[in-house]
């Protein structure tokens, strides 16, 4: 994904050489990004907006580690990633972060008035995993070699988990989609 | 199933290349199935894209804000200063620093006799007299001026003294010089009335039978 990543460039070697100003930037033009992907892994806003501070944190601290500043998104979420699955692993200890928090296998509820909350619904029933490939996916629009990255998965491990994710959320959403949007 | 040339899914996120985004177009143009089953994809990421991202409840921290905190030493410090034991270093430190201070500090005396003093012992010796001699002149300057206002006030009460004393004789010799002509005329009064008695017994001595 390429988003002003010329100006992001810049601005990280800029950031690199000292100049705080240049990585604030770098925070404001992300920082709105990386608060809803984690808030949609840990579904707090008080612990999102934590691991936001602590994702900006960490990448100031080891921005020299940043190889190619081109590729400041999937390492930025990479971060996000890791920092969210580490306050998941002090709430559920028993769930590994390959594996991913148990999907909810209870009822799908119907939400035909607000499409939103039925969305909202269907993605809480995901796996922690399959939610996260579908929020950087569908909200953050990152490509699959991105996300391969972020998640240091392979790229079939992306689309295996994306696609199954897509038919579970097709067979809920689209009926209801349908009656809303056509 | 779809029986696209490529995965409908891959064309709905944009992952295929010109060449393949083209075969999929092109098939699609024949094939309801694939038309369905792309348009139920899109409904799902439409329902999806609903959900609106939130903003956020506060400023993230900027690096200034954070990543700027004290070092390990700068809060170790700042625990020391607002812990109790700050008094006491700072009073040793002080007292330390007053020794050390009286015992650098160049006689006046010594900068006079060094021919080559450190430029800062000269700028602090020489900044010393100075002060010296600023304060020895302005002793002086006051008891020249004391003893002569006192020398003033002194000659002025003097004068006036004398003045007085002046003053005071001329009345004293005014006054006797009026006591002695009173005594005069009553010398002369008194010689009158004797003459005109003398007189006026020669008067009644000459007229016989009045």
């Amino acid at each position: 994904m390429i988003f002003r990543a010329v100006e992001d460039a810049d601005l990280i070697h800029r950031a690199r050489k000292g100049d705080v100003d240049a990585f604030n930037l770098l925070v404001s033009r992300w920082d709105k990004r990386v608060f809803n992907y984690i808030l949609r892994l840990v579904n707090s806003r008080e612990d999102a907006l934590d691991l936001s501070q602590d994702t900006f944190l960490k990448a100031y601290q080891n921005l020299k580690k940043l190889e190619e500043a081109s590729r400041f998104a999937p390492w930025i979420f990479r971060i996000a990633h890791n920092e969210a699955y580490s306050l998941l692993r002090k709430r559920r200890p028993e769930v590994d972060a390959g594996e991913g928090l148990p999907p909810d296998h209870a009822k799908p509820r119907e939400y035909p008035v607000e499409l939103s909350l039925a969305a909202a619904a269907a993605l809480d029933r995901l796996s922690a995993d399959q939610r996260e490939t579908v929020v950087l996916k569908v909200y953050q629009g990152f490509k699959f070699e991105e996300i391969s990255e972020i998640l240091e998965i392979p790229v079939s491990t992306v689309k295996s988990r994306l696609y199954t994710a897509l038919e579970l959320l097709k067979s809920e959403l689209a009926p209801t989609a349908r009656r809303s949007f056509l | 199933m779809s029986c696209s040339p490529y995965d409908l899914r891959d064309y709905l996120f944009d992952e295929l290349a010109p060449a393949e985004r083209t075969d999929v177009r092109t098939h699609l143009a024949g094939c309801q199935s694939c038309e369905a089953e792309l348009e139920s994809l899109r409904l799902t990421q439409s329902a999806l894209l609903t959900i609106r991202d939130e903003e956020i409840p506060q400023r993230i921290g900027f690096v200034s804000d954070k990543v700027f905190e004290p070092s390990p030493f700068r809060r170790w410090l700042s625990g020391f200063w607002l812990s109790a034991s700050r008094i006491g270093f700072v009073s040793a430190a002080m007292l330390s620093a007053a020794i050390l201070t009286l015992a650098l500090r160049p006689n006046v005396q010594d900068v006079h006799n060094n021919a080559q003093p450190a430029a800062q012992t000269v700028a602090m010796t020489r900044a010393e007299i100075d002060q010296r001699i600023e304060a020895a002149v302005d002793a002086r300057l006051t008891r020249v001026v004391d003893a002569a206002v006192a020398k003033a006030v002194s000659d002025s009460e003097d004068r006036a003294q004398k003045r007085t004393g002046e003053i005071l004789a001329a009345s004293a010799k005014h006054v006797a010089a009026e006591q002695a002509e009173v005594k005069e005329l009553k010398a002369e009064l008194f010689y009158l009335h004797s003459v005109n008695n003398v007189a006026m017994v020669s008067a009644s001595a000459r007229s016989p039978l009045q």
